[in-house]
């Protein structure tokens, strides 16, 4: 008699991008998989054991319920989608044994300013920073600099809230804006995003990140990406991510050096890490470093030779199987849709005309007509995704720059 | 045979003219023959193009070169020319390749699959706002559409996976697979939406 396949935890949160694209690799890997999330699933009730409704904000509580699962029902490997299941994944998959980082490491990945202490005590270019109870002072926040400066809640990712500040009175400014949007934040989450904000300096120069899969402690990079628009603020809104890196090969291997330092600075030993670095004159500065995969829809850009998705090499990696080589096929680009203006999203017209572009891969919208929209620093969705895929990374970026051109956002 | 209405013919004919190469004819094939969104391609190729393996036919005017293939998907095909906003394009009317839910379902399968739809799956996904409906099942293999909270929903993959396919297969052994063909971009009012 065949054994049973092997059971995966996926841990989503109810906003995911991910879940198709990670529900698609379990298919394909032909896993049996369990679907955690901080909501009820609307089929809980008639399949019941295969949703676990689990609350992000409350981890010993979710703990216990994994715990409890996993006695009728055996898991063989965690795996969280993205920053909000990443520490509960972690502590549960130490309380059963199961391939994992440690905690404590997932811990100070996910908030800004530990990892920042642990970074600049490895050595590692940092700059100068201070974290401050969101209650702080402004003014004194101000006067105590540095300047120019980068404010950051401490845990929340994709840019919200991340502005820079070049002089005290904008300085004071962010902090005062930033502390909002955290508050923001907390009305959700009260247990995922803590009061604190972190004031560093900023850190001119190119960025890129990087993709890779820890295992052990060694880092496999699977790419480099380069971001072309410049990100030097007053607000750091991701738009293209472009692989392979146009980056001297130097500057690729120091990039590569750079992030394994960082995973083991933060004490990161597992699974997937998407790590944002600048590159200047000094070398190269870990940014942030964080134990999951690329954000959004993004990982639609790899495609391996072998056939694989991204998710499907997480998934391989948390279950100790083997790695297919994870060669990526040819030059592809992703655009994150930006948001150009707080409103109602009425449309995204002139589809047609920008998937007609040549090397456009696809063009997902991924918020509905109707919705209300507001841009960075206080928004924290992309309208959509543009793909693309050809020969070089010159041709997909300009494919994508054409398609965005070609599309009209009207929002009221 | 595959057949051209005296648009669609007048269509080609003038793209032909407009080519400057010599001797060229119009190869068709069948790109993607899934009944959600066949794909048919309609190329100008050159002698050099052509398989030993391709079967050809006149059509009055050009040949059509098609690999074995498409040809055996396509017979019976009628094309034809239709004119829109967008400039008009050619369309397959393909007796071999049905869109989905464009017959009436009737039998037992099928009255079995919408009984648990209406009975178990959809008292459920209306607390989120949605609502699932049967469009087709070909070879067993079940078609749904999703609408309302469903339509565009962060978590409609987990509902399909997690929910929908687990109650089918469990009150419909028979069935081998459950697809989602839901136009999820055209969800307007999702009960979970993507972020971050």
């Amino acid at each position: 008699m065949s054994e049973p396949a092997a059971r995966v935890l996926l841990l989503l949160a109810s906003n995911s991008y991910k879940a198709e694209d990670f529900l698609g690799a379990v298919g394909d890997l032909a896993l049996r998989v369990t679907v955690g999330s901080d909501h009820e699933a609307a089929l809980a009730s008639e399949a019941p054991g295969s949703t676990l409704a689990l609350d992000f904000d409350d981890p010993e509580a979710s703990l216990d319920r994994i715990v409890a699962y996993h006695e009728t029902e055996p898991i063989d490997a965690i795996v969280a989608a993205e920053d909000e299941g990443a520490l509960l994944a972690a502590r549960a998959a130490a309380a059963l044994a199961l391939r994992h980082n440690p905690p404590a490491a997932v811990e100070a990945a996910r908030y800004k300013d530990r990892a920042r202490e642990r970074l600049s005590a490895a050595g590692l270019l940092s700059p100068p920073f201070r974290s401050y109870p969101a209650r702080a002072d402004p003014e004194r926040v101000a006067a105590a600099g540095p300047i120019p400066c980068v404010v950051k809640p401490v845990s929340l990712s994709a840019s919200r809230g991340v502005i820079r500040a070049d002089g005290e009175a904008e300085l004071a400014a962010a902090f005062r804006r930033c502390r909002e949007i955290l508050a923001a934040a907390r009305e959700e989450h009260p247990g995922l995003h803590p009061e604190r904000i972190l004031v560093e300096g900023f850190v001119p120069g190119a960025e890129v990140a990087l993709e890779g899969l820890l295992s052990g402690g060694d880092l496999r990079p699977l790419a480099i990406l380069d971001k072309p628009d410049p990100l030097e603020g007053p607000y750091f809104e991701e738009t293209l991510f472009v692989t392979p890196s146009r980056l001297p090969a130097e500057d690729r291997a120091e990039v590569v050096r750079t992030t394994e330092r960082a995973a083991r600075a933060l004490g990161l030993r597992e699974g997937p890490v998407h790590a944002e670095l600048r590159i200047n004159e000094r070398g190269v500065w870990p940014i942030e470093l964080a134990p999951r995969s690329i954000g959004g829809l993004c990982s639609r850009l790899f495609r391996y030779r072998s056939g694989v998705a991204l998710e499907e090499l997480i998934l391989r990696h948390a279950l100790g199987r083997s790695l297919p080589d994870p060669d990526q096929e040819l030059a592809a680009a992703v655009l994150m849709l930006p948001t150009p203006r707080a409103g109602t999203l009425r449309e995204v017209a002139n589809l047609e005309a920008a998937a007609a572009v040549p090397g456009i891969e696809d063009v997902v919208i991924s918020v509905p007509k109707g919705s209300e929209v507001v841009p960075l620093p206080e928004g924290h969705r992309y309208l959509g995704f543009l793909f693309a895929r050809g020969e070089t990374p010159e041709e997909v970026e300009a494919a994508l720059r054409r398609a965005h051109e070609a599309l009209e956002i009207v929002i009221e | 045979m595959i057949q051209f209405s005296d648009e669609a013919r007048e269509h080609i004919l003038r793209f032909l003219e407009e080519d400057s190469a010599a001797d060229l004819s119009v190869r068709l094939r069948v790109a993607n023959p899934s009944p959600v969104n066949p794909q048919y391609e309609m190329l100008l190729i050159e002698p050099h193009e052509r398989e030993s393996t391709d079967e050809v036919q006149d059509a009055d005017g050009f040949e059509v070169v098609i690999d074995p293939e498409s040809a055996r998907i396509l017979e019976g095909t009628r094309i034809d020319w239709v004119d829109s906003l967008q400039g008009g394009g050619f369309q397959f009317d393909n007796p071999n390749i049905k869109p989905l839910g464009s017959e009436p379902l009737t039998g037992p399968l099928a009255d079995r699959v919408e009984r648990v739809i209406t009975e178990r799956i959809n008292p459920s996904v209306a607390m989120h706002g949605g609502a699932v409906s049967l469009v087709d099942i070909r070879d067993n293999v079940v078609y749904l559409r999703m609408s309302g909270g469903c339509q565009g929903c962060g978590m409609a993959s987990v509902t399909l996976t997690q929910g929908i396919k687990q109650v089918l297969h469990d009150a419909v052994p028979e069935i081998v697979d459950v697809r989602d063909v839901t136009d999820h971009a055209a969800g307007e009012d999702p009960y979970y939406s993507a972020a971050k």
